[in-house]
């Protein structure tokens, strides 16, 4: 089987937004909206204090609450683990969006540009009125997945097969891969790091993982 | 999916280098004459040190290109008044008509003299960040070049907003413009506020996230909890401006508190002047006859030249001296006979002595046991004795470095910042060496490219440098034009005020750059005021916000004669200006830039060679290419031949002849874009692959870049230093505290006593001062009362936004606003609790300058008596900017002589008071 | 959003994707429903069901229209049936065919043949009204995104308000019709229903305060709550009392802790709609090791209480 999963090592993210701006501009989402988005989090206080930088979005979840709750079918996982909205048959009621534990999904009901002026002329040439009204959220960049594939490349190895933002990160830290294939760059980061899931308490079985420190025994060898 | 059709699509390379980072190389692509998106050039996987990526603010030009507020054809100004409330009145005219214009006034220039009755040159240009509009503006330096004199003084934040006296010591000390870590080697990296993570851009960011993989630690020591202290091992908050007493502190452990064995005593008895010594009047003991300095033989029991083969320098200790003279100022000679004498290294350490963990923690306000703690690691990280091997070569081994952000390593106590991390590095060795301190590049130095062969031997053992002359026959003074040596080269007065800033090509705009916006309006006392230029250029560059006391400057640049603004957008300093002239931006236009080598930030490739940044679709409106428009303004000037010679010498990329090729244009003709470029590809490929290879324009629209290898070595300076017998001019300042004292006789010669405070700063051996209390007694001096303003305000950089130009770009603006505190008021959750403020009220916060206004953002990872605003906003006339309503400190901090340092560099830290404006709807 | 002036937080923030219309689906389908079971109940026992029936009907279907026009893409609306196996949306949907087919069917089947001949059919209505009701409960409790709302508690909350706004707008129908008896129990089914609703959601803000839930949730829940309390369950007690106790005005006090009783719990339901529903924000266990350092416990920003 495949299971395409996100790892983000929050070891080496900066909170840079490269990934959030590379996931714009690849998909052309509507301003606001941020099918990839990097948090910035504050833990403990002054003078004890840390800052967090953790990237977000869709988990593509094994379970999903959004394709539980969609009324349409028009939210469904595929058997490679990736989570689609069909936009033609999306019905716009917003239910997936409150479903959601990440929050990463949103609708857009008018068109919106970046500038009040109106649109631009790439705004003009991308815009697709299929995405409005309907559901909308990181889709593992499926189509360039799909087409990636289908020449053999591997994702989240070679560019081409492989979503944006893991594409863009400046600091490496986005992974991207098959969880099934033992080999995989993503099977290794999990074998090689302690990592966790967010908000595991909703039950939806996230496909995206955090790594936050190696395993035990590397860490032992360190001097002061 | 959208209305582009498939199959109409391709990918166009391009680099970026919108900030001093840079360059990088991306990919653009592009779909029925459209910008559709941007990616990493893949391509430079392996060879570019970022895997061939590029940060968020590439992403934005896309926008950029098609921001509806662009100027989309030259426009001339109809309301003769100019001030911030005149509305310009631009209407828009042709090509031709802009183009006469300007070529007229130039002309009429030319025959009335290049120069004015000061001797000032009459034309001015103002140029943007660190350098990086030279990658934008096409073949424009050669028509700069075939004008002559001009003025480069009139700075947009140079001195106050950039690493100032990390560049001129760092070049001075170890040719190094700017200094980073080794950070693919180092272990261990204590930063005061170095925002690697914030500016260091793709380069830095990749690289240092590989280093925590490694397990290196870096602490970050800076007053609030950056982008780069949180990804750091540990966050030590420490108070404004007291970073010196800090690093004095580490020196002193390192110094007083291991045995000496655990320095690296070889590297400082042979490759710094630690041993030379030092006599009464605090100049080098010298042989009376040679004037070389002096050191003790341990061998023989002698003072001997420093460069006695043999010899054993002592490190320390304090001996007596048959005979050896002084030098002192203006050459006088000092004669001693059995004079005692300390080792510089003695020297230091007596002068390090008092700054013990214990003081350093009253002034920094931090525990005694960090600091001595930091300093431990320092030292036991530091590998002294180990070694590497790096392509053959066996180098010293010393993964330990000491960094250094803004507003410590520019102002105030910056001179004592940068002695002491760079003693730091000397200390244990790691200076220039694997691991340690580097260099990255030089400016005030040739060659650009390689700054190990601008090593050349020099008096004293030291590399020769070319400091501005502070003798009576050759010391630059104004207002005595009988005396010049050559006419000044800008109104900041870098010549004359600041020695060690030297008088190469980048200088001027290196100069205490906003004295020369100071004195157009009030000059110091017997200081000839300076007349404004008659014609100002300004490309790339926006000094009306990124600027002291804005609204000072903008109110000084009303009174500029004739501006030609070349122009992306309305904005506060084009809003002066009297000819708009659109120029094509960063994805229409093209140019060829040199990569690779070793560059700032932490640009350390092991490749060099050049890159392409290909148009990728047609100018917006009727924006030109600016080798189109470099090539009219020098034609309609008369100036054509001498524009092509330039471009033939090298003035663009490469020079277009050399051995076994020539690919230079005849002066003769005109030239088009293409062409130009086209030869300037052949010459860089037949250049860098030494005659084996040449690839034109066509080869480069495919492949973008050309790349050799660079030696892995020559990121290193101690090789050089060792092979010519150099040693570093560390620690002790013989030199300067010579030109210091000259240059004070000087100055008060010529009946100035206005830099006298700066002159202070010209000690062999940095002592501490009160450097946080000076900004007290400026705001004093200002009339104010300290109580009133209990805050220190500072500011930080942010990646989406710092010196990206693009405050005008909505895309910046929607995903920096994810980083919390962009576009607002970073303030203590107590200290706000205090105030009353709760998280995202309006504040206020004033300074004696001014005051700003924005959203509180409350945050436990700042210290509670300091708040930040982060960036550099404040716009009234860039559109989108303008209507953001963020704060800024710039209108803050006061234009100040009592707040600029002897290097002509000032600081982001001001005094203030904050208080609630209102709830946060 | 598009200013940037505040950009994503990992604090819970308040959902923005149903408002006003939605809420309004759950206040009609709320008390629709009610008023449909009320009345079947009713006409079992023989008393005036109709213009309850018809106004539960129009209730339900005022809620559904609103959603209607809620919806990002209205006409494709006949595609929320398509997934019943998992969603209650389909369900609540799937459900009111029979529920205003039942119900329509039964008030024309009782004009020609009377109330006996349209027994079944009004049985009809009731179960598809219950169903319905349970449906709306269900649809909340499975929003997973926003802990006020997945508080699997609410559910029974949400039950018991739809039987109170449907029994408490009855009364207040029934007792306009002077040609009507009084209701004594409905009455007495109204004051049972009070208690149980009011249990029930003491219980409920307990368990979210105990679980832990977003701090703005929280605070707008404990608002709601003192409101709710005093206004929606005390003050129609005590005009249910007063009512029992002094005759001449009886009737209009009776109305009076009917409509009350029923606004209420059409406030509550638009506060936790609109004012308590914070999605989860962003918690992390561990915050990760930068290098050599160490790591340690993470947060959860923005909440309160028992799961952080």
């Amino acid at each position: 089987m495949t299971r395409y999963a996100m790892v983000a090592d929050l070891r080496k993210c900066v909170g840079c937004q490269t990934c959030t701006a590379a996931c714009k501009v690849s998909n052309a989402t509507f301003p606001g909206v941020q099918w990839r988005k990097v948090l910035d989090m504050e833990v403990g206080e002054y003078p004890d204090v840390q800052r967090v930088f953790v990237p977000t979005g869709c988990q593509h979840c094994d379970e999903p609450a959004c394709v539980e709750v969609c009324p349409s079918t028009a939210s469904q996982k595929r058997d490679d683990g990736i989570v689609t909205i069909d936009y033609d048959m999306c019905i716009g009621c917003g239910y997936c969006t409150l479903a959601c534990p990440y929050d990463a999904r949103s609708i857009v009901r008018e068109a919106t540009w970046a500038y009040a002026e109106g649109p631009t002329e790439v705004e003009k040439a991308r815009f697709d009125p299929r995405m409005l009204g309907v559901a909308q959220k990181c889709t593992f960049c499926v189509d360039v997945i799909d087409t990636g594939v289908a020449q053999g490349l591997t994702p989240g190895v070679h560019p081409d097969a492989t979503p944006a933002c893991v594409n863009s990160c400046i600091a490496g830290a986005l992974a991207f891969g098959d969880l099934d294939d033992p080999g995989s760059n993503v099977a290794h980061l999990l074998r090689e790091n302690r990592h966790f899931r967010m908000n595991e308490d909703a039950g939806t079985g996230p496909g995206f993982y955090y790594l936050w420190d190696g395993e035990q025994s590397e860490q032992e060898e360190v001097t002061p | 999916m959208s209305a582009i059709r498939e199959g109409s699509s391709q990918w166009v390379p391009s680099y970026c280098y919108n900030c001093v980072a840079g360059p990088d190389l991306m990919t653009v692509k592009v779909e029925d004459g459209i910008a559709t998106q941007i990616r990493p050039n893949f391509e430079a996987e392996g060879v570019h040190p970022a895997q061939g990526r590029v940060c968020v603010k590439a992403f934005g030009l896309i926008q950029k290109t098609y921001n509806p507020h662009r100027i989309r054809t030259p426009m001339r100004r109809t309301n003769p008044c100019k001030g911030r409330d005149e509305d310009p009145g631009f209407v828009p005219i042709s090509w031709d008509e802009a183009l006469d214009e300007i070529a007229g006034r130039l002309k009429a220039i030319r025959a009335r003299g290049l120069r004015n009755e000061q001797g000032y040159p009459r034309v001015a240009a103002t140029f943007g960040h660190g350098g990086t509009p030279q990658s934008y503006m096409g073949t424009l330096p050669a028509f700069l070049s075939a004008w002559g004199p001009m003025d480069f003084s009139f700075g947009s934040g140079q001195g106050v907003k950039c690493v100032h006296a990390e560049h001129v010591y760092g070049e001075y000390w170890h040719r190094a413009f700017t200094v980073c870590a080794d950070t693919v080697n180092t272990r261990y990296i204590v930063s005061f506020g170095a925002n690697t993570e914030a500016s260091g851009g793709a380069c830095a960011v990749y690289r240092h996230a590989q280093a925590r993989m490694r397990g290196i630690k870096r602490v970050q020591v800076e007053p609030h909890l950056s982008v780069t202290a949180a990804a750091s091992a540990e966050w030590v908050p420490i108070k404004p401006k007291t970073d010196p007493a800090f690093m004095f502190a580490m020196i002193h452990v390192l110094v007083f508190e291991h045995p000496r064995e655990s320095l690296d005593v070889a590297f400082l008895r042979d490759r710094t002047a630690s041993p030379y010594l030092v006599g009464p009047n605090g100049y080098y003991l010298r042989e009376p006859e040679s004037r070389k300095p002096l050191v003790w033989d341990s061998r023989t029991g002698r003072a001997v030249a420093h460069d006695t083969p043999d010899a054993v320098p002592a490190l320390e200790g304090e001996v007596v001296v048959p005979s050896a003279v002084e030098v002192g100022p203006d050459d006088t000679l000092i004669e001693h006979r059995d004079v005692p004498a300390d080792t510089a290294f003695t020297v230091m350490a007596k002068t390090m002595e008092p700054y013990t963990p214990e003081w350093a923690a009253g002034e920094c306000d931090l525990p005694a046991e960090t600091i001595r703690r930091v300093a431990n690691e320092y030292l036991e990280n530091a590998c002294v004795g180990e070694t590497i091997e790096v392509e053959g070569q066996v180098l010293p081994y010393r993964p330990v470095a000491v960094t250094l952000g803004k507003t410590v390593n520019n102002g105030w106590g910056a001179y004592h910042c940068v002695w002491s991390r760079t003693v730091l590095a000397t200390l244990v060795g790691a200076l220039e060496v694997p691991g340690g301190t580097l260099g990255t590049t030089i400016r005030l130095n040739r060659p650009h490219e390689n700054r190990l062969l601008s090593v050349k031997p020099g008096e004293d053992g030291f590399m020769a440098a070319r400091l501005n002359a502070t003798d009576r026959e050759h010391w630059e003074n104004p207002a005595d034009p009988e005396h010049w040596d050559e006419r000044p080269s800008g109104r900041n007065a870098h010549k004359t005020l600041v020695p060690i800033v030297g008088n190469s090509a980048w200088s001027q705009a290196l100069g205490p750059t906003h004295l020369a916006w100071m004195f157009l309006r009030k000059a110091p006392e017997n200081w000839p005021k300076p007349i404004y230029p008659d014609l100002w250029f300004v490309y790339r560059t926006n000094p009306a916000i990124s600027f002291w006391d804005t609204g000072q400057i903008t109110e000084i640049m009303s009174r500029m004669p004739f501006v030609v603004a070349f122009a992306y957008t309305r904005d506060e300093t084009n809003h002066m200006a009297d000819i708009l002239l659109p120029d094509a931006t960063d994805l229409e236009s093209m140019q060829l830039i040199p990569v690779g080598g070793t560059k700032y930030v932490e640009q350390h490739w092991d490749y060099q060679g050049v890159a392409l940044r290909c148009p990728a679709v047609a100018p917006q409106g009727e924006a030109r290419d600016m080798t189109w428009i470099a090539g009219e303004l020098a034609r309609r000037t008369g100036l054509a031949e001498d524009y092509y010679q330039a471009i033939n010498r090298g003035a663009s990329v490469v020079p277009l002849k050399g051995e076994g090729y020539d690919f230079t244009l005849d002066p003769a003709r005109e030239h088009d874009v293409e062409e130009i470029w086209d030869a300037a590809c052949r010459a860089a490929t037949a250049e860098f692959s030494r005659g084996k290879e040449v690839r034109g324009l066509d080869w480069f629209r495919e492949h973008g870049f050309y790349l050799v290898p660079f030696k892995r070595a020559d990121w290193y300076l101690y090789p050089t230093m060792l092979e010519k017998g150099l040693r570093f001019e560390l620690p002790y300042q013989e030199r300067l505290k010579r030109v210091g004292k000259e240059l004070e006789a000087r100055m008060h010669e010529a009946g100035y006593h206005w830099w006298d405070e700066q002159l202070k700063d010209y000690e062999a051996i940095p002592t501490w001062h009160d450097f946080p209390g000076l900004w007290i007694r400026q705001l004093e001096k200002s009339g104010g009362r300290a109580d009133d303003y209990p805050l220190w305000a500072i500011t930080t950089k942010s990646m989406q936004y710092t010196t990206g130009n693009n405050v005008a770009i909505q895309l910046m603006d929607e995903v920096g606003s994810n980083v919390r505190g962009t576009g607002r008021v970073i303030i203590n959750t107590r200290t706000a609790e205090r105030y009353g403020i709760a998280q995202g009220d309006r504040v206020e916060v004033r300074s004696m300058t001014g005051a700003t206004v924005g959203r509180a953002e409350l945050m436990q990872g700042v210290r509670p008596d300091t708040v930040v605003i982060p960036a550099q906003f404040g716009q009234w006339a860039t559109p989108y900017a303008k209507d953001r309503e963020y704060p800024s400190l710039n209108r803050l901090s006061p234009l100040s002589l009592d707040l600029t340092d002897s290097s002509g560099s000032g600081a982001d830290v001001v005094r203030v008071a904050v208080r609630r404006l209102g709830g946060a709807s | 959003m598009s200013t940037g002036a505040a950009g994503y937080t990992p604090h819970p923030r308040l959902q923005s994707s149903w408002d006003l219309r939605a809420a309004s689906n759950f206040i009609g389908g709320g008390v629709g429903t009610g008023l449909v079971l009320t009345a079947t109940v009713v006409a079992a026992f023989g008393g005036l069901w109709m213009p309850g029936l018809l106004l539960g009907l129009a209730c339900v279907a005022f809620g559904l229209s609103m959603v209607f026009l809620e919806l990002g893409r209205p006409w494709r609306a006949v595609n929320v049936f398509f997934h019943p196996r998992t969603s209650w949306m389909t369900r609540e949907g799937v459900l009111s065919l029979p529920l205003f087919a039942a119900g329509a069917g039964a008030v024309a089947v009782a004009w020609f043949y009377g109330t006996v001949a349209a027994a079944p059919l009004l049985a009809l209505a009731g179960l598809c009204a219950a169903g319905f009701l349970y449906c709306q409960a269900h649809i909340l409790h499975r929003a997973r995104g926003i802990p006020a709302w997945s508080e699997s508690t609410l559910r029974w909350v949400m039950v018991a308000t739809g039987l109170t706004e449907g029994v408490g707008v009855f009364l207040a129908i029934t007792a306009f019709a002077q040609s009507a008896p009084r209701a004594l129990a409905l009455e007495v089914a109204l004051a049972v229903l009070l208690a149980a609703r009011a249990g029930l959601w003491l219980g409920y803000a307990r368990r979210l305060r105990a679980r832990g839930a977003p701090t703005r949730s929280m605070r707008a829940i404990d608002a709601l709550g003192a409101r709710f309390l005093w206004f929606g369950h005390a003050l129609p007690a005590v005009l249910l009392v007063a009512g029992w106790l002094v005759w001449p005005f009886a009737v209009e006090l009776v109305t009076a802790a009917g409509l009350v009783a029923a606004a209420a719990g059409w406030y509550a339901k638009l506060m936790i709609i609109t004012r308590a529903a914070a999605s989860r924000g962003f918690a992390i266990p561990q915050t990760p090791t930068r290098g050599r350092s160490a790591s340690r416990a993470g947060a959860r920003p923005g909440w309160g209480g028992g799961a952080s």
